[in-house]
C-alpha cells in the first residue's frame, strides 16, 4: 500500500492513429490509463492521479492529480490525436504537476506512455532522469507502437537516469497479437515495487477497470485470471509459494544426505528412474516458478525424486485405492492433456507404492482391474484403448469384465 | 555571512546557550521531506536524536552532492544556531537556509533569496555550533535547508548529525494536550 501521487504522461501524437492495437493504438492506450487509473486509486484511498497529454500544441494537463476516478475518466473523453510527442517538456510538466501536490506524504510517480519515436538526444534524456531521481520521482514507462531502432536504448537510458532502489520500471509491448492493458496487468509497473502482496492486491484491485476495459483470456500465471477470481489466483499463488518452500527445504535435506550417502544416490535403482521423467514435467511446469535448473540439477533431480515419492506415498494413504483416485484423475483431467498426464505419472507412482506395501500379488490384482487399466491406456496419448492389438492383451489380463465395463465407459464419458 | 562568536565547545555534550534548546522534539516527522537522499542513507540518520550521534549512520545524497532539507516544525518556533557533523571531505560546506518554505525543489531554489547563508568551516563539521541571523529566524514553522555543496567538491554529500538550536514561541503544543479521562474527569 504505497502512498503514491502518479501523473500520466499520454502519447496523443499523429503515430496513435495506426491500428495495430486494437482498435487503435490511441484507444488501447486509454484503456491502459483507465486500468493503471484504477489499480492506483484502489490500492490505497489516498492515492491520486492525474493525466496530461503530450502532443498536440504542447503538453496539456487534462486533470491535476485526484483521487476521484469518475473525473479521471471524463478527462480522457473527445481528446484529439494531432502533433508530435513532446517527451521531455511532457515529462518536466508533469513533475510540476507532482510537486505541488496537496498531500506531501505522497510518494511520487510518473507513468509514460511512449508509442512514438522519441526525438530528444539520449544525453538530454539522462539529464531528465537525474532531475527526477534528485526530485524523488519515480518513472515507470510503457513502451509500445513505433520503434525507429534508438527508442528501446533510449529509454533504457532514461530509466536508468531514473531508477532508484528498483522503484521504476520499464515494459516493452510489441504490436498485434495482445490487447495493451492485458499486458500491463501481469507487468512490474502493475505488480513492481519490491512487494508482491500489496502490488498483486492493486492489481487485482483493478478488476472494475479491467471488467470495464473486456480484457480476457492470454497468458496469465497459472491459466487463472487474476481479475476475475482474485481468491483463487491468491491461494494458487500461497500454495505455489509454499511448494516452492517445501522444495526448498527438500532440497537441502537431499543435500546433507548426499554428502553423507556419497555415490549411494547413484545405485539407488527404481525409483530415480521414474522420478527422472517426472523431473522432466516438473521443469516444464516449473518454468514459471523461475526455478534455476543448472550444474545443481542432479541435486534438484534427487530431492524431487524425494518429494515425488513422498507425494505418491501420500496419495495411495489417501486415496484408499488406485481405481478411486483415477476416477478423480478422469474428472479433472477432462481436456488438458499436459495435466492429465502429470496425473498419470503419479498414479502409476501410487499404484507402485500401493503394489509394493501389499506385495506383489497385487500387481496382478491391480492388471486385472478393467476399469483402472482402460482408463490408464485411454490417457494415455496416442494409445487407442479400442485398438484390437490392445483389446487383446486386455481379455487375456481379465478376469471378472461384467460391471467393470461399464463404469469403464462410464468413465470415458466424463 | 555569519561567523563564529561563542567560544567553541567541541566536547561531546554540547554546552547550549541560556534558554534555547534542541527542537528535535518540536519536528513533526511524518512530514519531514528530504530530496536527493540516497535510499539507504537517509535522512533520519541525521535528525533523530539518538541516530545522529551514531557516526557510522549518515544522511548520503544520491545523484550529485546537493541536498533539500524540509523539516516542518509542530510549533512557531525561533531559531538560534545549527550544529551539524560531517566528515571533512563529503562534509558539506554552503548551507541555505530558507524559514517557511514549502514547497521548495532544486529548481527554485535560486528564486528567492535565503534568509541565512553559512559556509561551514571544518570546526562547525565538528560539532561547533553555527550561529544563525537570530532575527531572521523569529516565526518559523517550517525550515528548508539547501546544502549546495561540499568540503571536497566531489559528488556525494554526508551529514552525519544535523541538530536545531532555537526556542519555541509561546504557543500550544498540541502534542502536550493530553485527552483526561472521564473516571478523573
Amino acid at each position: 500500500m504505497v502512498l503514491e501521487a502518479t501523473m500520466v504522461c499520454m502519447d496523443n501524437s499523429e503515430w496513435m492513429r495506426n491500428g495495430d492495437y486494437s482498435p487503435t493504438r490511441f484507444q488501447a492506450q486509454a484503456d491502459a490509463i483507465n486500468l493503471i487509473c484504477g489499480a492506483k486509486t484502489q490500492s490505497n484511498p489516498e492515492n491520486t492521479v492525474g493525466v496530461l497529454t503530450m502532443a498536440g500544441k504542447g503538453p496539456r494537463v487534462l486533470i491535476t492529480p485526484t483521487n476521484d476516478l469518475g473525473k479521471i475518466l471524463q478527462a480522457l473523453h473527445g481528446l484529439e490525436v494531432g502533433g508530435e510527442m513532446r517527451m521531455t517538456s511532457g515529462v518536466q510538466v508533469a513533475q510540476l504537476a507532482l510537486k505541488h501536490r496537496q498531500n506531501k506524504h505522497q510518494r511520487q510517480r510518473i507513468v509514460l506512455f511512449a508509442g512514438s519515436p522519441v526525438l530528444a538526444d539520449k544525453a538530454v534524456l539522462e539529464g531528465m532522469g537525474k532531475k527526477l531521481k534528485k526530485n524523488n520521482v519515480a518513472l515507470d514507462i510503457v513502451s509500445f507502437g513505433e520503434d525507429d531502432g534508438e527508442k528501446v536504448e533510449k529509454l533504457e537510458a532514461l530509466l536508468n537516469a531514473v531508477n532508484n532502489g528498483d522503484n521504476s520500471h520499464i515494459v516493452h509491448i510489441p504490436g498485434g497479437e495482445r490487447v495493451l492493458s492485458d499486458v500491463l496487468i501481469s507487468s512490474s509497473i502493475f505488480t513492481g515495487d519490491g512487494e508482491g502482496g500489496s502490488g498483486f492486491a492493486a492489481a487485482a484491485a483493478a478488476s472494475a477497470a479491467a471488467a470495464a476495459v473486456g480484457g480476457g483470456g492470454g497468458a496469465y500465471d497459472f491459466g487463472v485470471d487474476p481479475n476475475l477470481d482474485p481468491e483463487l489466483a491468491l491461494a494458487l499463488r500461497v500454495s505455489m509459494e509454499e511448494e516452492r518452500a517445501r522444495q526448498e527445504a527438500a532440497m537441502k535435506r537431499s543435500a546433507e544426505d548426499s554428502t553423507a550417502k556419497g555415490q549411494q544416490a547413484g545405485e539407488s535403482s527404481s525409483a530415480p528412474d521414474v522420478a527422472m521423467s517426472d523431473v522432466g514435467l516438473v521443469d516444464t511446469t516449473d518454468k514459471s516458478k523461475d526455478m534455476m535448473i543448472d550444474d545443481d540439477t542432479a541435486l534438484l533431480q534427487q530431492a524431487i525424486a524425494m518429494s515425488m515419492a513422498q507425494a505418491a506415498q501420500a496419495a495411495a494413504a489417501a486415496g484408499g485405492g488406485p481405481a478411486t483416485t483415477d476416477t478423480s484423475m478422469e474428472e479433472s483431467g477432462g481436456d488438458d492433456q499436459d495435466l492429465a498426464y502429470a496425473l498419470q505419472m503419479s498414479m502409476q507412482q501410487a499404484a507402485a507404492a500401493a503394489s509394493a506395501a501389499q506385495g506383489s500379488a497385487d500387481v496382478n490384482q491391480v492388471l486385472g482391474d478393467q476399469s483402472f487399466v482402460s482408463s490408464v491406456l485411454s490417457s494415455l496419448p496416442g494409445v487407442d484403448p479400442n485398438d484390437p492389438n490392445v483389446r487383446d492383451v486386455l481379455a487375456s489380463l481379465q478376469t471378472d469384465e461384467g460391471k467393470n465395463d461399464d463404469q469403464a465407459t462410464k468413465d470415458k464419458s466424463k | 555571512m555569519a561567523t563564529t562568536a561563542t567560544p567553541a565547545t567541541t566536547a561531546a555534550p554540547v554546552q547550549l546557550p541560556l534558554g534555547q534548546v534542541d527542537l528535535a522534539d518540536c519536528i513533526e516527522w511524518q512530514s519531514v521531506e528530504c530530496l536527493n537522499e540516497n535510499s539507504l542513507h537517509t535522512s533520519v540518520n541525521a535528525l533523530k536524536q539518538g541516530y545522529r550521534e551514531d557516526n557510522g549512520l549518515y544522511l548520503e545524497s544520491d545523484a550529485d552532492e546537493q541536498l533539500l532539507l524540509y523539516i516542518p516544525f509542530n510549533q512557531v518556533v525561533k531559531l538560534h544556531s545549527l550544529i551539524i557533523r560531517g566528515p571533512p571531505e563529503e562534509g558539506p560546506r554552503t548551507l541555505k537556509l530558507f524559514a517557511n518554505r514549502p514547497n521548495m525543489g532544486f529548481s527554485n531554489v535560486t528564486d528567492f533569496p535565503p534568509n541565512d547563508t553559512v559556509i561551514a568551516s571544518l570546526e562547525n563539521l565538528e560539532g561547533k555550533p553555527i550561529p544563525l541571523k537570530y532575527v531572521k529566524f523569529q516565526s518559523v514553522r517550517s525550515l528548508t535547508l539547501f546544502v549546495e555543496d561540499n568540503q571536497g567538491g566531489g559528488e556525494v554529500t554526508q551529514l552525519q548529525k544535523l541538530a536545531i538550536v532555537g526556542s519555541t514561541v509561546e504557543t500550544t503544543n498540541m502534542k502536550d494536550l493530553k485527552k483526561i479521562s472521564e473516571n478523573e474527569g
